[in-house]
């Protein structure tokens, strides 16, 4: 373990005296007697104190209600808030008493003197009473002007790598502001464990060790998040003991280097055929066809894993999956998107998907697309007329020869969305899509566990403010406008405002529609960038304002970008200094947001994880990964595919999913692959794939309107029915969260593949393989080769008897008395008869019904009977295991395929049991 | 595994784990630690132990249906008549006859207001108790109930009849999301409900395919039952053939099992069909079921739709349903929620028809230990407002999930950490439960 050398290295360095004291702990500084006691700061020691004691935390003083009529901001940091809060209170006026400081109710409740429901938080005459009542001596004074600018933490020791469990270490911090002043401020920060099953850490920063692995401690004071990198390795192979590994790239180096540390070796490589249904899995979302499986396990070239990247990166199915990947993560919801009142048969969301697409395919730059996402605006040039804007729109729906949406040089849906409409809405969803960074936090309150503020907050949704979203024609001449448009839609539909009876909006749409296919203008909604209000309110003016719209602020923020400086917009489009900002070298999430969605996608859990939560106590497992790749795809000029073949080519992807004992609970240092279930759209096609006709199969890999993985899978405003992909978790993309996609397996998951008609009626369907099978050798299939249309017809028929019969028997006629006279008698005779007759047709007919539903259900195969195999039956046992778990049977499975074939009522029934039962192992669902 | 992922200091590791240690999909898997880890478990002392959601889309007007105003102007006031019902004082539709016969069973809440005049908004308020966000879908109250009381081993916790509609789980994990029938029952006949059903099959065929599988499942050995995800698999599997084989849950979606006295208290369409099958369900141990009938949505022709249509099928339904929840002794464990997602402009329009209007709309709360007979709040003279008292939908939210023993205030946190209460404005509504 690390002696505190720097730390003895700097104090010697420092001569001044005050800097000298800083050094001390706070328990010297500011305990034993008052009058000899430090000045205590509010910024440095009176407010996080406050925090770290818990006072403003959630459940006490910092809930939005407050406690006790007193409300401090939420882990204070915001100083003139809390300052007025502790100092100013209007009722009590003694919550701090100048003149007699101890009486101070700030001091009386903490200490228990006054009752205090938050219960007794330190001693009297502690350091930490001391210092609060120093402070109120000293004039309780907001400080924030005079503090400065927070620098740095410094944290010592840097790391903590121990030898057993229980072993402990004392953490020291430093803070480091701008006016040169340095401070052990310990007794003020806060220290956060991110996994108590490798360490804990106290109230005073003592870390102790509590089992195998590693993570972070984290130190939270003012500004300053700092994660200490702390571990336990989990064998006793680490240094000169570690095995030998090969590192054949440079992932694989910095991986290598981090598990010697920990102890962990990492799992073998996997086998050609493992790796064949991995990485066709993962880079394109679709299962290796049975020929390819041949072909690739057949093939004896020593690069053929290498060479397989390189083709699965230029097939259709790549652009497909990542252009889907890319809409998840840019939010493109169709539920939210709705461009035209009127005119159903847009589809943006599509148009979106389109233009991501052609750019993936294309492997143009990553910060492009961005640009061109970001950048939208709907008229495609900036002085281009509304007249012509409406033209063009009207070309990209109309029926015959629409021009190519995705040819446009920029996409302006990311701004049209509904749940967009707010600036701040569009600042989170701009942080979440292109940063990868949460800031929803400091909407209201400080991040808990980043660097941002509140006003962080505001400075940066100030970029997003000119972006607006309306259908109002701006700049649009008078005898060309959207009121103009509407009235000359009314006029086609013979709308007249007169008649009660008619739908306008039925009308319009019908007129919409036909309209928009011969590429006639309608009416649009727009983004674009309105001019900024340059004008000066007085307050008055602004009372007035803030009584129509609360949110209303004269103020005018200055755009800062997070964690930068402050820019000077004098651009027209603020955008443009942001998308400018993105695309730096320095910036510090554009492309770490990126790679670390790539890696996540590939290992199941990305170097930062949540993978779109960067932020500064939740750092990489492994940061020499992240700067390889985050540095090396800047350099690349933003290249998606260098990212995806730096990750592919590695050992560390290509590991089996096999363990040892050293890297059995590893999910975070990648020694192993993790298993995984399949995404909702790549279980969809999968199964349609493998239980496809060989023609089907051809189509599905090479027209990628036919897969879920692209376009298929994309809804209306309506949002998307598939009953299948919801079960399975296909993002709506409306939360800013990748999680909203989720692969984690599910009882209703499994119910569909085992009983699903949707599932069940895939296995026979014409255009299946079954089917061809069925052709091939002359069986009917289908259901089991069940009418099931016939015996839906018997059943109806036979339960509507049956109840005429329920019927006729309730009204059966009635036993007269023995005194009932002879026509009474008759009469009954007469209706009995009748009553006998009718009820014996119907008895008739039920059993005709019953016996015909009985002729068309299968009968059970007697005992013994045993199917003639066709010859090449190996063949097709084969092939089943090829379409679905995308290997060949073992010698076992062949001859318990043949078996089970033999059993069934004949060979295609038999196949598609097989078949059936493959796609419900674990091992098809899984990507392994 | 990365921590600090919420915004109050909950931490992600917290719930991994639990979740090691006891095991994925043996019970406390991440969610239910979540569940565990906030305050307040669902009351056991609490009526309700299952629940019947009636989505009425399109926006109900309640000028013409449990809230009419004959003393209203015409230009207000509908064309019908409001009739006597079984309990003195309490009026409402003349062309609800059969609920009007069974008054006692089921509260009316009156002025309940809200101001989301889409669709799309105003049911998702009345679908969570939450008045919508941009940035976030609260759960439905099904998902809920499934996270927090959850179903039996033959039958899923939550089913929608046909369908439970957009965002149905929200934030929460899809596996609480509901069984979708994908149809309406058909009168005198077994429901073919999907993935139970076993169609031109036998449980042999069953057993013969679950062997089948396990036959040919075996590539991952001994690590399937360490790797969590593959373990979770072999949990859901079990329990899969569980349902499929039971014949419970084949039996509580075959409607022709129910007796001719229960049958005879509903009309052989599609939303009575529905309604006797929630019975059912309820009766098999499901504790969430919704139940839709549309077409509420009456800009045009408001009368004749009402009047030929939507009141005769929602009366039928309705009284049916109460009373045959009474009948088998399920009324006071079952909590019954009717509503839409906003009532219908007070004023008519030029068609015949009225518009949408979330100022005052009605609910009906009935069973779950929740007080029938009573009509709760008002509407002022023109139906226009609430008079007095505002009701909520997230008071009825509050008191829905009151009924069942939930607490409403009880805190989840979002995938993001975002902390967000069950229903956060809401209050329970004393007088249902007095």
């Amino acid at each position: 373990m690390k002696l505190f050398f720097p730390l003895i290295a700097l104090a010697a360095f420092i001569c001044g005296s005050a800097l000298a004291d800083g050094l001390k702990p706070a328990e010297q500084r500011f305990g034993g007697k008052i009058e000899d006691a430090e000045s205590p700061s509010f910024r440095r020691h009176v407010v996080p104190l406050a925090s770290k004691l818990g006072c403003s935390g959630r459940e006490c003083h910092g809930s939005f209600q407050g406690r006790g009529d007193f409300q401090l901001s939420l882990f204070g940091y915001d100083f003139a808030k809390d300052h007025k809060a502790i100092t100013a209170d209007k009722e009590h006026r003694i919550r701090v008493n100048l003149n007699a400081p101890e009486e101070s109710l700030f001091l009386k409740k903490p200490i228990g003197q006054v009752k205090h429901k938050g219960g007794d938080i330190y001693e009297e005459g502690s350091w930490e009473h001391n210092m609060m009542l120093k402070w109120i001596q000293n004039g309780a004074k907001l400080d924030v002007e005079e503090t400065g600018v927070f620098e740095r933490l410094e944290v010592f020791p840097e790391e903590f790598v121990a030898n057993r469990i229980g072993e402990t270490v004392q953490l020291k911090v430093l803070a480091y502001w701008k006016d040169g002043t340095v401070e052990d401020v310990t007794s003020f920060t806060r220290f956060e464990t991110n996994d108590e099953s490798v360490a804990v850490v106290s109230e005073l920063g003592e870390v102790e060790i509590k089992g195998k692995g590693d993570s972070h401690i984290v130190a939270f004071y003012d500004n300053g998040v700092l994660p200490i990198p702390v571990m336990l390795p989990v064998s006793q192979l680490v240094g000169s003991k570690y095995p030998k590994i090969r590192a054949s790239t440079p992932i694989d180096e910095a991986i290598a280097t981090k598990l010697q540390k920990v102890g962990i070796i990492p799992s073998e490589v996997c086998t050609d055929q493992e790796f064949l249904r991995r990485v066709t899995l993962d880079v394109t979302g679709t299962l290796p066809t049975a020929e390819e499986v041949k072909s690739f396990l057949a093939s004896r070239d020593k690069n053929k894993r290498h060479n397989k990247v390189n083709e699965l990166l230029n097939r259709p199915a790549y652009a497909a999956w990542w252009a889907t990947k890319i809409n998840d993560f840019q939010g493109n919801s169709p539920a939210q998107l709705r461009i035209n009142q009127y005119a159903r048969k847009v589809n943006p969301s599509r148009d979106w998907y389109n233009w991501v697409y052609r750019r993936v395919s294309e492997n143009r730059p990553y910060d492009e697309i961005v640009e061109g996402i970001v950048m939208g605006t709907s008229r495609s040039k900036p002085d281009q007329s509304y007249k012509d804007f409406v033209n063009e729109m009207a070309s990209y729906f109309r029926r015959d020869n629409p021009v190519d949406f995705s040819k446009r040089e920029d996409m302006p849906w990311f701004w049209a969305r509904r749940n967009l409409r707010q600036p701040e809405e569009k600042a989170m969803a701009f942080a979440y899509s292109f940063l990868g960074v949460r800031i929803q936090c400091a909407q209201c309150h400080k991040h808990p566990f980043d660097q941002w503020t509140q006003s962080d907050f505001n400075s940066f949704k100030a970029f997003f403010e000119p972006i607006v979203y309306t259908g109002n024609g701006k700049g649009s001449d008078p005898d060309f406008s959207p009121k103009i448009l509407q009235m000359e839609l009314e006029k086609e539909a013979g709308y007249n405002r007169e008649d009660p009876k008619q739908n306008r909006n039925r009308l319009l749409r019908s007129v919409a529609d036909k309209r928009l296919a011969n590429g006639e203008p309608i009416p649009w909604q727009e983004v674009y960038i309105k001019t900024p209000n340059k004008k000066k309110y007085t307050p008055a003016q602004i009372a007035k304002i803030k009584k129509r719209n609360s949110n209303f602020n004269a103020r005018v923020i200055t755009p800062k970008v997070l964690g930068g400086e402050t820019m000077d917009v004098k651009y027209p489009d603020p955008r443009t200094p942001l998308v400018k900002w993105l695309r730096a070298e320095e910036n510090p999430y554009f492309a770490r947001a990126f790679v670390n969605r790539v890696w996540a996608h590939y290992f199941g859990r990305g170097l930062v994880e949540p993978a779109d939560d960067l932020n500064l106590a939740n750092p990489p497992t492994n940061a020499g990964v992240m700067t390889h790749l985050a540095d090396g795809f800047v350099k690349s000029g933003f290249d998606m595919k260098w990212v995806h073949r730096e990750i592919l080519n590695s050992d560390a992807y290509q590991r089996s999913w096999k363990v040892n004992a050293t890297n059995q609970h590893d999910d975070k240092n990648f020694s192993r692959y993790v298993i995984r279930r399949l995404p909702a759209e790549v279980a969809a096609d999968a199964i349609r794939q493998a239980t496809g006709s060989e023609q089907r199969v051809k189509e599905l890999a090479s027209n990628m309107e036919m897969r879920m993985i692209g376009a298929t899978s994309i809804g209306g405003y309506r949002g998307n029915n598939n009953y299948m992909l919801g079960i399975f978790g296909k993002p709506v993309r409306e939360n800013n969260c990748d999680c909203e996609r989720t692969v984690d397996p599910t009882l209703l998951q499994t119910i569909f593949t085992r009983n699903d008609p949707e599932m069940l009626s895939q296995l026979s369907a014409k255009g299946g393989w079954i089917d061809e099978l069925a052709r091939r050798y002359k069986i009917k299939n289908g259901n089991n080769g069940i009418d099931r249309k016939k015996l839906g017809q018997h059943r109806v028929k036979l339960v509507a008897t049956k109840k005429q019969l329920a019927n006729l028997r309730a009204n059966s006629p009635a036993k007269p008395g023995n005194s009932a006279d002879a026509s009474v008698l008759k009469k009954y005779k007469s209706e009995l008869a009748a009553y006998i007759q009718r009820e014996q047709a119907l008895l008739r007919k039920v059993g005709y019904y019953q016996k015909k539903m009985a002729a068309l259900t299968p009968k059970k195969s007697e005992p013994g009977q045993r199917v003639q195999l066709p010859e090449g039956v190996e063949d097709l046992i084969t092939e089943t295991f090829l379409r679905t778990v995308s290997r060949y049977p073992s010698n076992k499975e062949m001859e318990s395929a043949r078996a089970d074939l033999e059993k069934s009522k004949n060979i295609v029934e038999g196949m598609q049991e097989l078949l059936l039962a493959l796609l419900n192992t674990k091992e098809f669902m899984v990507n392994h | 595994m990365a921590a600090h992922i919420f915004c109050d200091g909950v931490q992600r590791r917290d719930f991994l784990k639990v979740g090691a240690v006891t095991g994925f999909g043996l019970g406390l898997g991440l969610p239910q630690f979540l569940a565990s880890a906030s305050e307040g478990r669902v009351n056991p002392d609490a009526k309700g132990k299952s629940a019947i959601f009636v989505r009425l889309a399109g926006g109900p007007t309640h000028m013409d249906t449990f809230d009419l105003k004959p003393g209203a102007p015409d230009t207000h006031r509908g064309q019908f008549k409001e009739i006597k019902t079984n309990v003195p004082g309490i009026r409402f539709c003349e062309h609800l006859p059969k609920l009007a016969k069974v008054a006692d069973k089921f509260a009316i809440l009156r002025g309940v207001s809200h101001t989301l005049a889409a669709h799309a908004l105003g049911t998702q308020y009345l679908m969570t108790g939450n008045r919508p966000l941009p940035s976030l879908r609260y759960p439905s109250y099904g998902a809920v109930v499934s996270k927090e009381i959850g179903g039996t081993k033959e039958l899923p916790a939550f089913v929608a009849v046909p369908k439970q509609g957009n965002y149905p789980t929200g934030f929460l994990p899809v596996e609480y999301g509901p069984f979708e029938t994908g149809a309406t029952p058909t009168a005198g006949q077994a429901m073919q409900v999907r993935g139970l059903a076993l169609r031109g099959i036998t449980l042999d065929d069953v057993d013969r395919r679950k062997d089948m599988i396990a036959k040919y499942d075996q590539a991952f050995g001994g690590f399937a039952k360490e790797d969590k995800i593959l373990a979770g698999m072999d949990e859901f599997s079990a329990k899969a053939y569980q349902m499929m084989r039971s014949t419970k849950a084949r039996e509580a979606f075959d409607l022709t099992r129910e007796s001719a006295g229960i049958t005879r208290l509903f009309d052989d369409q599609p939303f009575s069909q529905s309604c006797l099958l929630a019975t059912r369900l309820v009766q098999s141990g499901v504790k969430f079921v919704t139940l839709n009938l549309g077409g509420w949505d009456t800009h045009f022709d408001n009368w004749s739709k009402l009047k030929n249509t939507n009141l005769p099928a929602l009366d039928a339904g309705l009284s049916g349903l109460f009373t045959s929840l009474e009948q088998k002794g399920l009324l006071e464990s079952t909590s019954v929620f009717v509503t839409g997602e906003f009532g219908r402009t007070p004023k008519i329009n030029k068609r015949t028809g009225r518009d949408h209007y979330p100022r005052a709309m009605f609910c009906l709360m009935a069973g779950g230990g929740m007080k029938g007979g009573q009509i709760i709040g008002e509407s002022d003279a023109k139906g226009e407002a609430p008079k007095d008292r505002v009701i909520s939908p997230d008071d009825v939210a509050a008191s829905f999930m009151h009924s069942l023993g939930i607490d409403h205030h009880k805190e989840y946190h979002t995938p993001t950490g975002r902390p967000v209460m069950l229903v956060r404005d809401g209050t329970v509504i004393p007088e249902l439960f007095s």
